[in-house]
């Protein structure tokens, strides 16, 4: 009986017919691949895939006929609507992905001819690259890797024609072709020369982590949740600079709309390309860095980074960076690898330009009809009478002392402006006065624009882990933050940090923003936060040689592979013609061994040889094709009763190589029983 | 011109061929004389590792390139793995009990031995080289150190003697991307017998056919032909009881005589058009007569069976029906 009627009842595994237990174990294999996409489709398709495998699952189990081809027809054509719906295109990569995923899971309601079975199996190995777009982790490839393996047991099952083969032997089957590959596998992944893109990847739309190319406020906020790793930096001779030397540069916002912070046109900024120089001085630092995959078209190299030869950083592919007139390190486009590559930053530096220029006027703007009442407290400030005539440095420190006198730091700031997100500066500056670094930096840069100072807001991060790993200083999204910078004449733009007057030891102790904790982590953390962290740096190191070793690997490191090897200057084309080698050896190998196996024969083929040489002796005519059995006839018709001994022992011969039971190579002594056989009819 | 210039090559690619493809019955499959091939799934394959590079370039997959490498690598492995399923093999066409004998348009099942030495070789497929598709191979998996055996079904399609027709061993095993396989050329030889016609024609009317016979007939004054004075140890049923009752004295049929009352199959008494069917009614004859108990001898021109019967006879009466030209 079963539970319900749709429900077909349940055999028990080793009595399912053989196809559907192969089907069954193809469907849990697909779902384990398509499970990852699950969290980035939209909703209607998982629900799809659950309920397409449930009822094939439930067709495979009651032996019951697959659906005709029009209701199939339809489905698809329902989720190709559905993907419109969805993404307003069948193209590009989630489209597409969406697309792959429904493809995959209508075709196993069709799995008759082993056609279909194959088709199944190489969307599957795509399924599986796709799975790469979205994460790399360990954690992924481990999963994915089970994929590959349940993909591959499937195929030899489908190829396994005879009687109902164990499972366990299709799966070491395909292990063992995985294992034997792997060495092929390894050298490709060394020795193939890695490229940049050949076209143009389509850009996401949003920033992935990390920071974004705008600020509006709260946007940081949710930065401050995401504790994964942006970049990791090793100092070159292991001197680390103190933490509140660690400012890395990214996007600098200066045009500000009243909403949203943004980076300046670029127009404005090649009318001071001449003028914006960057005098460094005092020793350099040189340093070497792995930059997460950030989207961005940035490096938030150290400040500050000249574009010198030999200081400024050039990571292979064609980033082409170059260094921006308002300091920033852009790229030519989004960085969607992960990147190493090394550079040298001055800690003594001023920036230009420090004449004033008319290009100044931008960053002194500021929209109207914005925050009222911070700019008519910027004018109470200038009008105070102690602050007559004062220089921009003295308006800072006014700035400064007024924030210490009464803000407060916090994450948890909650929502500012107005129903339309206008006068946020004035409710933070002047009404709640708590808040953190984007506030601090944007408040700060709107009232220094009243009191008609040019002063901007740079974006970036501050600070590292206190603890390096393996020597690598980690810096996480969690440290990103911003901060001001003002132009003082005759000293160019100077760096104001705002949060560090409110909040000295985040800059001092470089404290990152620490995320809530779930709660696994939280309890454990409650219960021993020491074996938490050590946890926490454990797995971030495993993660980091993954990075270093698999996930980094590139051009460079194929440079210093070569290099080790013992070529001087190397280029790609010594990798092409070093894994030519290596394969062309690899097929020459391959040869020998045929050519030596070719002239080795089995023991079986070697006796008989022998048996017909010395037939031969005895004057019988031996052709190829005859067996034991046919010479033993020979035997009988030349010799008659004499040659009964050798005749029989030819027959038992013949049973022993093909009957039943026959033996994998010819018996101990039967050859000098047969010989010397031989030799008494011969002498008679 | 053409055609003759083109005839050598032909000839000499041909003989190679037969040369590299000896007639035998015991077929072992080494590196010499096993083929491969990448099939459409393999080619397909290469495509898809191709897109799945071209991916891993462009979006900087270092997992996609470790996954592109992983499977052709793989795929590359299994490559050998299909040659290593044939390599070693040795294929055995086991003779029949009653030899590779069959009638024409009949099936005949021919069994093949597969023994492996060393490994376990899964979905080895057997069929003939000349089928037009591999539906009716048949699939077999010979375990480690023992054998499995095929059985294909051959049809004669006319009398005579017929080579075993070339066979192949294949196998796709074990991810379907390569096809392996091997030619062989049986030496054996399949006689097929005409193919007995249907339905039956009677019998030859009577052994009065037969010339002797008549002559005993004419001499024996019209009695019953062959009797002869009751022996003891004759059977009643050979009795000739009505005479008995007529004369008062035992007389029984004489055995010696009633062997000689056989059944000729003769050549001429088939009436028929054409070679071909008269030989089928001859066969159809032996087989009916045999079925009968019947002793029969069979004449053709230039042939002359003496009459007997049991399953040699029959046999040597087939052999020279299926062979006579």
């Amino acid at each position: 009986m079963s539970a319900a009627p749709w429900l077909p009842r349940w055999p028990g595994w080793s009595h399912l017919p053989r196809d559907s237990r192969d089907v069954l174990f193809l469907l849990a294999v697909i779902g384990w691949t398509l499970a990852p996409h699950f969290a980035h489709l939209p909703a209607w398709c998982p629900v799809l895939t659950i309920v397409v495998i449930v009822w094939r699952a439930r067709l495979a189990v009651a032996n019951a006929a697959l659906p005709r081809r029009w209701p199939l027809i339809g489905l698809l054509v329902l989720a190709m609507g559905l993907t419109w719906w969805s993404h307003r295109t069948l193209l590009g990569k989630d489209a597409g992905i969406t697309m792959l995923v429904v493809l995959m899971v209508l075709k196993t309601l069709e799995l008759r001819a082993r056609r279909d079975a194959l088709v199944v199996f190489f969307l599957g190995f795509f399924i599986v690259l796709t799975n790469f777009l979205y994460s790399q982790s360990l954690l992924v490839a481990a999963a994915m890797l089970v994929s590959v393996w349940g993909l591959l047991t499937a195929l030899v099952l489908a190829h396994m024609p005879v009687g109902r083969p164990p499972l366990a032997r299709a799966g070491a089957v395909a292990a063992k072709a995985a294992l034997l590959g792997a060495p092929i596998m390894l050298v490709l992944f060394l020795l193939f020369p890695r490229m940049a893109p050949l076209w143009a990847v389509p850009q996401e739309q949003l920033a992935k982590s990390g920071l974004s190319g705008s600020l509006r406020l709260g946007g940081v906020a949710e930065l401050a949740v995401d504790d994964s790793i942006a970049l990791r930096v090793r100092f070159e001779g292991g001197q680390r600079p103190p933490p509140d030397a660690l400012y890395w540069r990214g996007p600098v916002l200066s045009r500000f709309d009243g909403r949203e912070w943004h980076r300046p046109e670029p127009g404005a900024l090649a009318a001071v390309q001449r003028s914006a120089r960057l005098d460094v001085s005092g020793p350099a630092l040189g340093y070497e860095m792995t930059l997460e995959p950030s989207r961005l078209p940035m490096l938030p190299l150290l400040e500050a980074t000249p574009s010198r030869e030999g200081d400024a950083p050039q990571p292979d592919s064609n980033l082409r960076p170059f260094l921006r007139a308002d300091g920033q390190w852009a790229t030519e486009r989004a960085i969607t690898e992960r990147l190493r590559f090394t550079a040298r930053a001055y800690l003594a530096h001023r920036r230009g330009p420090f004449e004033d220029d008319v290009s100044l006027r931008d960053y002194t703007d500021l929209p109207a009809g914005y925050n009222p009442r911070t700019l008519a407290w910027a004018a109470a400030l200038q009008r105070r009478p102690e602050l007559a005539d004062a220089t921009p440095q003295r308006y800072v420190q006014a700035v400064l002392a007024h924030i210490r006198s009464g803000f407060t730091y916090t994450l948890t700031p909650g929502v500012y402006g107005d129903d339309e997100g206008r006068h946020a500066v004035d409710e933070f500056w002047l009404d709640r006065r708590e808040g953190f670094c984007e506030h601090f930096s944007a408040a700060f840069v709107v009232v220094m624009r009243a009191l008609d100072v040019p002063a901007r807001i740079v974006t970036g991060y501050q600070g590292a882990d206190a603890l390096p790993q393996d020597g690598w200083t980690i810096v996480r999204n969690s440290h990103a933050h911003a901060w001001a910078e003002v132009w003082i004449a005759g000293q160019g733009w100077q760096r104001v940090d705002p949060t560090a007057a409110v909040a000295p030891e985040r800059i001092r102790l470089s404290q990152s923003l620490r995320p809530r904790p779930g709660l696994v982590a939280g309890t454990l953390n409650a219960i021993n936060p020491a074996l938490m962290s050590e946890l926490r740096l454990a797995w971030e190191g495993i993660n980091n040689r993954w990075n270093q070793w698999v996930l980094h690997y590139s051009r460079n490191e194929q440079m210093d592979l070569l290099q080790r090897l013992g070529w001087q200057a190397p280029d790609w084309t010594d990798l092409a013609y070093l894994l030519i080698a290596l394969l062309s050896s690899g097929a020459v190998a391959g040869a020998a061994w045929a050519w030596w196996d070719r002239h080795h024969r089995s023991p079986w083929e070697r006796l008989r040889a022998r048996v017909a040489r010395r037939l031969a002796t005895l004057g019988l005519d031996v052709s190829p094709h005859e067996g034991p059995l046919a010479l033993a006839g020979q035997v009988r018709r030349r010799f008659g009763e004499q040659g009964e001994d050798l005749a029989a022992r030819l027959e038992r011969l013949d049973a022993m190589r093909y009957g039943r039971g026959a033996l994998q190579r010819p018996p101990r002594g039967w050859w000098s029983a047969f010989d010397r056989a031989a030799s008494a009819l011969g002498s008679r | 011109m053409i055609a003759a210039l083109l005839g050598r090559p032909r000839r000499r690619l041909r003989t190679w061929w037969q040369a590299r493809h000896p007639r035998t019955d015991t077929w072992t499959l080494t590196q010499r004389n096993i083929y491969i091939v990448p099939t459409h799934a393999g080619f397909v394959f290469a495509a898809v590792l191709m897109v799945m590079l071209l991916a891993a370039i462009n979006y900087q997959l270092s997992l996609g390139y470790v996954l592109t490498f992983l499977l052709a690598g793989a795929g590359f492995v299994s490559m050998h793995l299909t040659h290593n399923t044939l390599r070693g093999l040795t294929l055995h066409l086991k003779p029949p009990a009653a030899g590779f004998a069959g009638f024409a348009g009949q099936a005949l099942a021919l069994e093949i031995v597969l023994s492996s030495p060393a490994r376990l070789q899964h979905g080895v497929g057997l069929g003939f080289d000349d089928a037009p598709d591999r539906d009716h191979d048949v699939f077999v998996d010979v375990p480690a150190g023992g054998q499995a055996s095929a059985h294909l079904a051959f049809v004669p399609p006319h009398r005579g003697l017929h080579g075993v027709p070339t066979l192949r061993a294949e196998t796709r095993y074990p991810f379907g991307l390569f096809r392996a396989w091997t030619v062989w050329r049986p030496a054996a030889q399949v006689l097929a017998w005409p193919a007995p016609e249907q339905p039956v024609a009677p019998l030859p009317a009577s052994p009065a056919a037969a010339g002797e016979a008549a002559q005993r007939k004419a001499s024996d004054s019209g009695e019953f032909e062959g009797v002869r004075a009751y022996r003891r140890g004759d059977a009643l049923k050979q009795v000739v009881w009505k005479k008995a009752a007529r004369t008062g004295e035992l007389v029984s049929r004489d055995t010696s005589s009633a062997l000689q009352q056989q059944l000729w199959l003769d050549w001429q008494l088939t009436q028929l058009p054409g070679t071909e069917p008269r030989l089928s009614r001859m066969a159809a004859w032996v087989l009916a007569a045999e079925a009968a108990g019947v002793a029969h001898g069979l004449r053709l021109p230039g042939i002359e069976i003496a009459p007997g019967s049991g399953p040699s006879q029959q046999r040597r009466s087939l052999d020279a029906l299926a062979l006579w030209s």
